[in-house]
């Protein structure tokens, strides 16, 4: 069922352009690349306040609703650039480990946001308002910045799966580079 | 003899199939948090983002992260470099690589670090300064992975 979704949808005119394309797909997975360095720092800078490890002298509310929307369009570049990605090969990316458990942890950050969104994201100020960095706030920055590392892991180790019957020879998905 | 010894690291780090995938997640994850922290002060000098901040308080805030991410990133770099060495040296896109990471450091401790330091910068030389050092770090990144597909 899901990998007669995946086959459908890697034989759309779009992902079979990709897929034979010369040039494209490096460069749609570059900009997937460059988007992690451009927009993963703000994460990084949001969980480190959050923390207390950075920006001390800048209220939380400042860094929280300062880097949100650059946080937003980021994702939405990155999100589109990934999908396009697996599209263009879903079906090899089926019966891979690697990317199952990046979707899991996708999944996870998700949760996350609706967990910590009501509490921690959406009143940064009532954050700041008190006299320590509350718990909920340290525990949602820590947990973020293990999830986002889990993600950019698995993400990379989908590029070293090889299926069984193709063991030796080259890899296709991600294409490693040796 | 240096090349046997280099074959003799290449042997060392190619002995488990997992050395290079995870020095290569080192490498990207510490990449993705230095070069965002350095986009964070690029985007406030480009009048977003932190605008509470100065541009010089971002550049003093991020400083030391970005410096740490760096470390990381040019000790685990050279583990992957070391694990086929001619592979890299004949490889085009490594060298563009290398050239714009010399070039992207370069500014980033020079030029970039002046314009973001001065709070008195005009808004033009700001903006210039921060399109250069995007570019500069989007061309590294591109060109780390061309590496595979050159």
């Amino acid at each position: 069922m899901i990998l007669e979704l995946f086959r459908w949808l890697q034989s759309l005119s779009f992902m079979t352009f990709i897929r034979e394309s010369g040039l494209e797909y490096p460069i749609v997975m570059s900009t997937h690349l460059a988007c992690i360095a451009m927009f993963g720092g703000l994460i990084v800078i949001t969980d480190l306040r959050l923390l207390g490890w950075a920006f001390q002298d800048k209220p939380i509310a400042d860094i929280v609703n300062g880097l949100r929307w650059w946080k937003r369009v980021g994702f939405v570049i990155m999100f589109a650039m990934g999908f396009t990605l697996f599209g263009s090969k879903a079906s090899e990316y089926y019966p891979n480990p690697y990317f199952w458990v990046k979707m899991f942890c996708l999944l996870l950050v998700l949760i996350h946001a609706i967990v910590f969104r009501p509490s921690v994201y959406n009143h940064p100020e009532q954050l700041d308002a008190s006299p320590v960095i509350p718990t909920r706030a340290k525990l949602a920055g820590a947990l973020s910045l293990i999830l986002w590392t889990a993600v950019l892991c698995n993400g990379r180790l989908i590029g070293y799966y090889e299926p069984p019957q193709q063991r030796g020879r080259v890899v296709s998905v991600g294409s490693a580079s040796k | 003899m240096l090349l046997l010894q280099i074959d003799s690291v290449a042997d060392a780090l190619n002995s488990s199939e997992w050395v290079f995938p995870i020095t290569e997640c080192f490498h990207i994850a510490a990449f993705a948090w230095s070069i965002g922290l350095i986009a964070a002060v690029d985007y406030r000098l480009l009048g977003f983002g932190i605008q509470h901040s100065k541009p010089s308080q971002v550049l003093r805030d991020t400083a030391p992260w970005t410096l740490l991410g760096l470390a990381v990133v040019l000790l685990s770099g050279p583990v992957l470099f070391l694990s086929d060495v001619r592979m890299y040296l004949h490889n085009p896109s490594f060298v563009f690589k290398m050239y714009a990471l010399a070039a992207a450091i370069l500014f980033n401790y020079t030029i970039h670090r002046k314009v973001a330091q001065s709070d008195s910068s005009s808004t033009v030389v700001r903006a210039v300064v921060a399109v250069v050092s995007l570019a500069l770090w989007i061309s590294v990144v591109f060109g780390g992975l061309f590496i595979a597909f050159a």
